[in-house]
């Protein structure tokens, strides 16, 4: 297994960049990249703009989302921000406010 | 403190700022900046941090540059390479590991030598 896992009780206040999958269960804030998956964790608050392969929200996210292949916002969702992505998908519960672009 | 979901920085992962918290992280990617935990900081062979790290316990096996502070021990494996400082009242350096800076452990100076004059 080669990827991140942030802990619920770490806070990160910068940059994270990589080429692995990134599991967020604390606090983010600043700038997510990857090439791979990104997955906001239910109890998780990224302020942060995130750019990956898929990401998949479950968490509080504040920023603007770019996924390259496709962005899930969970039931459990709250998003506040841009979201682009070729595939986007908001469960029922989820709450979201911003922009989408599908590149259509 | 125990930590029911660890903190792990993958090998192709870097992270730069401030890194916080009460649990414990495991670096085997790369980390620059500031940590502070109130918890064990482990920098695996394949790691690399380049920061002022606050820790209780810092287990140091990779790369590491900047000061190090340590709460209850610091531990430099066979196979770190450290520069900087280090303190903490207990300090492990094995045979095979690379330092180079000070260690300060905090002991109580005996009358006649005079601190600073290190």
């Amino acid at each position: 297994m080669a990827n991140t896992v942030i802990g619920s009780s770490i806070v990160i206040d910068g940059e994270i960049a990589g080429e692995e999958s990134l599991t967020i269960l604390g606090t983010v804030k600043g700038k997510i990249s990857t090439a791979q998956s990104v997955v906001v964790e239910a109890a998780a608050t990224v302020e942060a703009d995130v750019e990956a392969q898929t990401v998949t929200v479950g968490g509080k996210v504040t920023g603007n989302v770019t996924a390259r292949e496709k962005l899930e916002l969970r039931p459990e969702a709250k998003m506040v921000g841009n979201a682009k992505a070729p595939r986007i998908v908001v469960a029922d519960g989820a709450t979201f406010k911003g922009n989408v672009d599908m590149d259509v | 403190m125990a930590s029911e979901d660890p903190c792990f920085i993958g090998s192709k992962t870097t992270v730069r700022g401030q890194v916080s918290g009460k649990q414990d992280v495991v670096v085997e990617g790369r980390i620059e900046g500031h940590i502070s935990l109130d918890s064990h900081l482990t920098v695996e062979e394949s790691g690399t941090v380049e920061a002022d790290v606050e820790a209780t316990v810092a287990t140091l096996k990779g790369e590491v540059r900047g000061p190090v502070v340590a709460t209850r021990s610091a531990v430099l494996h066979a196979t770190a390479r450290v520069a900087g400082k280090v303190k903490a009242p207990s300090i492990v350096i094995e045979d095979g590991a690379r330092f180079s800076g000070e260690i300060e452990m905090d002991v109580e100076l005996p009358a006649d030598v005079v601190p600073g004059n290190a």
